[in-house]
């Protein structure tokens, strides 16, 4: 891709940024959430893509990385008394140390078997944020005192939409995307080109820990309540895949497509249809993955839409 | 046996040891163990009523293990079938006023067909593709179970009364009917698929598929026939094991999850895809719980925990499982 085509995926940006800062002040209050929440799956779809859509390894338990940001919020605010933004670094950080011990013997399982691993890991950690009572308070959850936030949350999560979509485009135009591409096409003649594979797909995986982690923090201190199953859900995981699936894995654009269409529809299907959205929930998972495994962008791209550059 | 091989299988014997000492660690030292003939009474109970519940654990894993075997697809909705399993029972009971081991006769059948369809309509695609597809479409498909049974069942737990008598073994050791009479049951229709498929002509059509699928067809053998077979009988293992599990346990639309992760932990502690490894694997996860259960405080979360570690573990140590099966 020429220096002009960045430029102007940068102005756009910078465009869609200056739009989404102006936004919240003629909206409800419901819509402001509705697009905080919004921009919240797409930072968590991105970053689940840098492993799993650059990288190629399906990751099936990132909602840990999000749980573990969320705790670390709520334990410093609730109980200690922190200022949240601090707290937010904290969660990256812990997310970041998590995602090494984890990411280190467990990135050498390959497919499914690393997916269930990871399955394994969120779901542990679960029990752990529900065991660990003197750090968590259990089962009970903890609560914020409560607070006028939306405004503060809103340009927070803005903010971090706004980095997690630079680095993920720095990411996938860079020398370090190459490599995982390639230890995704083939990870032993990657490693026979000389890509130290193990360093690289921890890299990955440590930077695709470090954004969710934030975002949960941001969701806890917008809802002012958390407990281990609503930040340990596994369907935020699944959200996760789907998103990234349905706009295109591995691309940039894909899975920022892919969140807004498909949280937006799922709202949608919330409002109109509250006895069966979970069904048709279920059933729009069924026919992504069964009829468009290569998302929206490679629809596109079969069909000369889209040019392969312009994806990534 | 390799070298490297029958290390990793030392290290994983090492590992197992550890795993089931250190329930006795952690009760020594937080005093739930009494060094009485009464405690001792206790955890015989308790351990002999995990080797009953193991038997039930292993008959629904191999019905995962099959379905992995064969076509690599890993289905996220395992749970849910067992879960589905427990319903159609219930129904037979309450409404049918049949008995639940007699209503076997009527719901295998069912699921048969049930995973003969689902395989047909949505599996055919996705075999051979990245392993993703395969879980987002199972799980989505569960997904669409749980909610479809809430709407009909609602929320409410629900539990089958059959046979709660106890059998008196010693003065003090003492175990459920319903868990005698599900163990027997497991072990009978694992036994029966296991003979089928080491003796019938279509299961060593099954076999020789997992082992490989192109081999396979270029023999003869019709191996989308071979699928909708194997889904099926996964299927209907996965509601036997449903069918014995309501008559222990309550159980709602979200149970699923938990079997469906424990069914994983046990297929791969035994080795994926592999059968016998299964059932060992279902009797050695299921009295490790018991132990954990038994002896280490908040025991009830600590079990799940114990299957997740166990699982990565096994991973981590020698990701072929104790059967050491390799990478095809």
């Amino acid at each position: 891709m020429t220096r002009r085509e960045h430029l102007r995926n940068l102005v756009l940006l910078g465009v869609v940024g200056l739009g989404l800062a102006f936004l919240p002040h003629g909206l409800s209050v419901y819509l402001r959430s509705f697009a905080l929440f919004t921009m919240m799956y797409v930072v968590l779809a991105l970053s689940w893509n840098i492993i799993s859509g650059f990288t190629g390894y399906t990751s099936f338990g990132h909602v840990a990385f999000y749980g573990i940001g969320a705790y670390a919020c709520a334990i410093l605010v609730a109980d200690h008394g922190w200022p949240w933004l601090a707290t937010l670094g904290v969660g990256a950080a812990a997310a970041a140390v998590a995602a090494v011990a984890l990411g280190y013997p467990v990135l050498r399982l390959k497919g499914p078997y690393f997916a269930i691993a990871m399955l394994g890991a969120a779901e542990g950690t679960r029990v752990v944020a529900t065991v660990w009572d003197g750090l968590t308070h259990g089962g009970v959850g903890i609560s914020f005192p409560s607070t006028e936030n939306s405004m503060a949350t809103y340009y927070a999560m803005l903010a971090l939409m706004l980095v997690t979509i630079v680095v993920a485009y720095v990411v996938g135009h860079s020398r370090f995307g190459i490599r995982l591409n390639a230890i995704r096409e083939d990870e032993g003649a990657a490693e026979a080109l000389g890509i130290d594979a193990t360093r690289y797909k921890l890299a990955a995986f440590t930077l695709s820990a470090v954004f969710p982690a934030m975002a949960g923090g941001i969701q806890a201190y917008k809802v002012l309540y958390i407990d281990p199953p609503s930040v340990f859900f596994v369907q935020i995981t699944i959200a996760m895949a789907l998103m990234s699936m349905l706009g295109g894995k591995g691309t940039v654009i894909g899975p920022i497509v892919g969140a807004v269409l498909l949280y937006t529809a799922q709202e949608l299907t919330w409002v109109n249809l509250p006895t069966a959205h979970l069904i048709a929930y279920g059933l729009f998972i069924v026919v992504v993955a069964r009829f468009m495994p290569r998302g929206l962008m490679g629809f596109a791209i079969d069909r000369g839409w889209a040019r392969k550059g312009m994806v990534h | 046996m390799e070298r490297s091989d029958v290390r990793s299988f030392y290290i994983l014997a090492a590992f197992l040891v550890c795993a089931y000492a250190l329930p006795f660690v952690i009760g020594v030292q937080s005093g739930t163990v009494h060094a009485t003939e009464r405690w001792f009474a206790y955890l015989t109970t308790v351990v002999l009523s995990g080797v009953l519940q193991g038997g039930v654990y292993a008959m629904f894993a191999v019905g995962l293990t099959l379905i992995f075997g064969v076509m690599r697809i890993i289905n996220a909705a395992h749970g849910e079938m067992v879960m589905m399993g427990a319903y159609l029972t219930w129904v037979c009971f309450f409404y049918l006023g049949l008995n639940p081991l007699l209503s076997m006769v009527l719901t295998l059948p069912i699921a048969f067909l049930f995973g003969m369809a689902l395989q047909k309509l949505l599996l055919h695609a996705v075999v051979g593709q990245p392993e993703l597809t395969a879980l987002l479409v199972t799980f989505g498909f569960g997904l669409v179970m749980i909610y479809v049974a809430e709407l009909i069942f609602t929320t409410d737990f629900r539990t089958i009364p059959f046979a709660p008598a106890t059998i008196q073994i010693s003065r003090r050791i003492a175990i459920s009917q319903n868990k005698l009479i599900s163990f027997v049951m497991a072990v009978a229709i694992s036994a029966g698929v296991y003979l089928f498929l080491k003796l019938s002509r279509l299961g060593k059509a099954i076999r020789a598929t997992a082992l490989n699928a192109e081999v396979a067809m270029v023999c003869g053998i019709d191996v989308r026939r071979i699928y909708l077979i194997t889904t099926g009988l996964g299927v209907a293992l996965a509601v036997a094991g449903g069918a014995l599990v309501s008559i222990q346990f309550g159980f709602n639309p979200e149970t699923g999850i938990v079997y469906t992760l424990q069914a994983f932990a046990i297929i791969i502690l035994g080795g994926r895809g592999h059968y016998v490894g299964a059932l060992i694997g279902g009797l050695m996860l299921a009295v490790l719980e018991s132990l954990v259960s038994l002896m280490i405080p908040n025991g009830t979360a600590m079990v799940e925990l114990a299957a997740y570690a166990l699982m990565i573990s096994v991973l981590l140590i020698r990701p072929g499982g104790l059967m050491g099966v390799k990478e095809s």
